[in-house]
């Protein structure tokens, strides 16, 4: 709960009013709505729902999905830059490590690692595991993908930190030296990006990787059909066993929302994904479904424009006010029927992330956000404030922040775009062809892997709308080589708040992922938390009924 | 004779003229709209260098009429070009869709004309009685204003709840045999030929009552033909030429109609196709999928023509159809 000093309830009952009118035409839940019928509760700690084991059956899975990612350099999982890509190719491909329920780094490709000092990793590697093809995993094949990855210059490079060397130590060891500390180096291997691929295939060109997927993972593709299917057929030579549950699993991609709740309604599919949080209520009253709302740490934010000339939001007294009006907790209320959370810049289900309560907005008043629009003349003009169409939440976020702001003075007009458009006006142009626009931030593992965002020298998308700071860049940097827990904590505590006072990029929310399952066809196991947007990390471990 | 077959000529040049403008027109619209591919396809996270490689790549940045040129030579010689996204040629994506749509559009089709023409007939013969003028009206109002999305939300929702063995949340792949298909794609022809029908109902009622009004028609009265009779033989012959001008317009309206239908019934037909493409901003798809259908329905504005110039050769005198 926030302090007294922002509750507004007035204001609130306005906001929800107008959404609740707005909702009558969109089909979103009625605002501060009960979801009804479904109490979120985990089955197991760590776990909204564990696998059956006593389920010994095997057969096909049918999963469907919102949308399938396209890639401009193919099936290639180094440069794939999407929540979506990883999660299907991680069902071909694995890493080194891998990361568990509460975000701690867990073995996978690598049985074990050492750090003898705070540079140094030596990574010691399941050579039992194969390669699809029946080949062995080598070192040559760990150190040829690292470095790869490293001299590919992608996004992922980047979240691998300043790696130094990366060289084989044994028949089954490899020692990777970093130039300096850098605490999310375990986490940024844990993604699909770190894939550990068939190298001396690549190398001698038998294996062109933005056509074919040839992984050590669970699963082989049978079958694609961009935007519209794809088949998995499980690997029999997989390290982990043949007896896996799902043997045939197909992912069908289904843009409407309603269509993929009809279908798991009707038997159609397995289980499904879902973005509007109505679906917990929509589906969590008939029988034979569950429902369960995934912690992401993904996260909506509001880009403040500060770059755009002549405008009011160049002044950061200005921008602080606005983020000061913006109240986290109301769109949790409101806009999620209370299914979400507030978050600073680092996803507060991380470890080490900063109390929301505690930054510098949340403690002013609404009182000193009014007089700064006032004295400053910003709330002359009206503000656009952009979002796009395919998800239809942001617009109605959107109207709440247009109420929240409403009451310090300042107009906003919101305006919808297709994805093109809005990618166009907020990360192409520059300076950005807006003044707000409302998106949302994969939040990873690792804080640090999402504060380096604010930072526009190493985030070159937001150059267009973020001016650079020294001083919050430095406070990055050092969250990032911080290793010592305590330490890191204070550090993110201070960063939270210096970016919370430049206001340029304003977090909201955690982004909810709502996963229906059919409990006749499927017995899931799915964790309470995720990073990655993988919401099929564990289906390994399903189960089937059946003998 | 002659006439006819330089009016028949005429009315070829003039329907690869409309094609020739429609494909300007997409390629002009398309390029048009703000937002390019590589910021769909790139994301945000990509620099401005990666950008305008992807655009070099793809010759985007090229002045567009180099780029329309090079297009239509390719569509000319029968290739309509390569997805972006995939990386397919799109002629052999779209043979792959258009079974699915050409199946959506001709069930809807039939329901039109199996419903529609009778149900046209009957009001327009009892046109003069209150109860039966009045459902007809009634009918075709609703048939005509209510949207096809907001029918087919509804459809899906009451048919996932109570199914009746039909499919609302499935793929309707044609390779796994005709009932599953039929089943998948009854629920959209339905609501996707709601309007056609109300549309077919209202215009052959109308037609119906201008025939039944003719001195013949009253002359046929006077012989003692029956009712059944006189409409077999006079009003639905007579009547036959503006549904057949209708059917035109209806086909093109279920071509449109199927982008919609499709893509709310999730069916991998070619309305869903362009539909994905647009929001891509796949710029080969859109503009092949799009100058397809323009194809279609001049190609079957054309057939109609004929056959109606067969029927009535004033129309190819004249230009009008004679009563």
């Amino acid at each position: 709960m926030l302090n007294n000093q922002r509750t507004r309830p007035r204001a609130a009952a306005g906001a929800a009013l107008a959404l609740s009118l707005a909702c009558v035409l969109t089909s979103c839940a009625a605002p501060g709505a009960e979801t009804g019928g479904v109490e979120q509760s985990e089955e197991a700690p760590g776990f909204l729902a564990v696998a059956d084991e006593s389920l010994t059956g095997e057969g096909a899975l049918t999963v469907q999905l919102d949308y399938d990612t396209s890639e401009a350099d193919g099936l290639d999982p180094q440069t794939a830059q999407t929540a979506r890509s990883w999660m299907i190719m991680g069902l071909v491909y694995e890493t080194l490590v891998t990361t568990d329920e509460n975000f701690e780094i867990q073995p996978a490709l690598a049985t074990s690692w050492e750090q003898p000092d705070d540079t140094t990793y030596v990574f010691t590697i399941d050579t039992a595991a194969t390669f699809s093809n029946g080949r062995p995993l080598t070192v040559d094949d760990v150190v040829g993908s690292l470095e790869r990855q490293m001299a590919s210059m992608s996004v992922w490079s980047g979240q691998m930190g300043p790696v130094e060397s990366i060289e084989a130590t044994g028949d089954d060891q490899v020692t990777v030296t970093l130039s300096s500390p850098y605490a999310p180096f375990l986490a940024a291997l844990a993604n699909t990006p770190a894939a550990i691929l068939p190298m001396q295939e690549v190398n001698d060109g038998s294996v062109d990787l933005t056509t074919t997927m040839l992984g050590t993972g669970p699963y082989l593709v049978s079958d694609h059909r961009q935007d519209e299917s794809w088949t998995f057929m499980a690997n029999p030579d997989w390290r982990g066993g043949d007896d896996l549950a799902v043997q045939t699993l197909e992912l069908q991609i289904v843009d409407q929302e309603s269509t993929r709740q009809a279908a798991l309604r009707e038997g159609s599919t397995g289980m499904a994904n879902f973005v509007n949080i109505d679906s917990l209520s929509q589906l969590g009253g008939n029988e034979g479904l569950r429902v369960v709302n995934q912690t992401q740490s993904d996260l909506y934010y509001v880009f403040v424009n500060s770059q755009k000339p002549d405008s009011p939001l160049n002044d950061q007294d200005v921008r602080f006010a606005i983020n000061t009006a913006i109240d986290r907790q109301a769109i949790a209320d409101i806009v999620f029927a209370g299914e979400t959370s507030p978050t600073g810049i680092t996803p507060s289900n991380l470890p080490g992330a900063c109390l929301v309560d505690e930054l510098p907005s949340e403690q002013a008043t609404i009182e000193d956000a009014k007089a700064v629009i006032e004295e400053s003349g910003a709330g002359d003009a009206a503000l656009d404030l952009v979002v796009y169409t395919s998800e239809p939440v942001m617009a109605q976020i959107a109207q709440l922040v247009q109420q929240q702001l409403a009451e310090i003075g300042v107009t906003v007009e919101i305006e919808q775009f297709d994805t093109a458009t809005y990618n166009e006006r907020v990360f192409t142009a520059q300076p950005g062809e807006f003044d707000l626009s409302i998106g949302w931030f994969a939040g990873y593992t690792d804080p640090s892997m999402v504060t380096k965002w604010w930072n526009p020298e190493q985030a070159f998308f937001n150059v267009g709308f973020t001016g650079v700071h020294e001083d919050l860049n430095a406070l990055i940097a050092e969250g990032a080589s911080e290793s010592d827990p305590s330490a890191r904590a204070e550090v993110l505590t201070e960063l939270c708040a210096s970016a919370d006072e430049y206001s340029e990029i304003v977090p909201l929310v955690h982004r909810p992922s709502i996963i229906g399952f059919d409990t006749a066809a499927v017995s899931p196991t799915i964790q309470s938390n995720e990073g990655y947007g993988d919401i099929l990390r564990n289906i390994v471990d399903y189960r089937i009924a059946g003998e | 004779m002659l006439q006819i077959l330089r009016w028949s000529a005429g009315r070829v040049v003039s329907a690869l003229i409309t094609l020739l403008g429609v494909s300007v027109l997409i390629f002009v619209a398309i390029r048009l709209m703000p937002g390019g591919y590589e910021d769909i396809v790139l994301g945000p996270l990509a620099s401005a260098e990666e950008r305008e490689m992807l655009a070099e790549a793809y010759g985007l940045n090229q002045p567009i009429f180099v780029q329309y040129f090079a297009w239509i030579g390719q569509v000319l010689t029968g290739e309509l070009g390569t997805s972006y996204v995939t990386q397919t040629s799109v002629s052999g994506e779209m043979l792959a869709r258009i079974p699915v749509t050409a199946m959506l559009t001709i069930m809807a089709m039939a329901v039109t004309l199996l419903i529609g023409v009778p149900l046209g007939i009957w009001t327009g013969v009892r046109s003069g009685a209150k109860r039966g003028g009045a459902l007809g009206r009634v009918v075709s109002s609703i048939g005509i204003s209510v949207p096809e999305f907001v029918l087919g939300s509804i459809v899906i929702f009451l048919f996932s709840q109570f199914s009746l063995g039909l499919k609302v949340g499935g793929f309707a792949s044609i390779g796994t045999g005709f009932w599953p298909t039929f089943q998948a794609l009854l629920l959209p022809a339905l609501v996707l030929s709601v309007f056609c029908v109300a549309a077919t109902a209202r215009t052959t009622r109308d037609a119906v009552m201008g025939v039944l009004v003719e001195p013949h028609i009253t002359a046929a009265v006077a012989r003692g033909e029956t009712a059944w009779h006189i409409v077999r033989h006079h009003v639905v012959r007579n009547a036959g030429i503006p549904i057949l001008t209708l059917l035109g317009t209806i086909t093109a309206y279920l071509l449109g109609g199927a982008v919609i239908i499709e893509t709310l019934f999730n069916l991998p037909g070619l309305g869903s196709f362009m539909v994905t493409g647009l929001g891509r901003r796949d710029f080969a798809v859109v503009q092949a999928t799009v100058l397809f259908a323009a194809a279609v329905f001049v190609t079957l504005s054309l057939v109609l023509d004929l056959i109606t110039s067969a029927l009535d050769p004033r129309v190819a005198v004249t230009g009008k159809a004679g009563s």
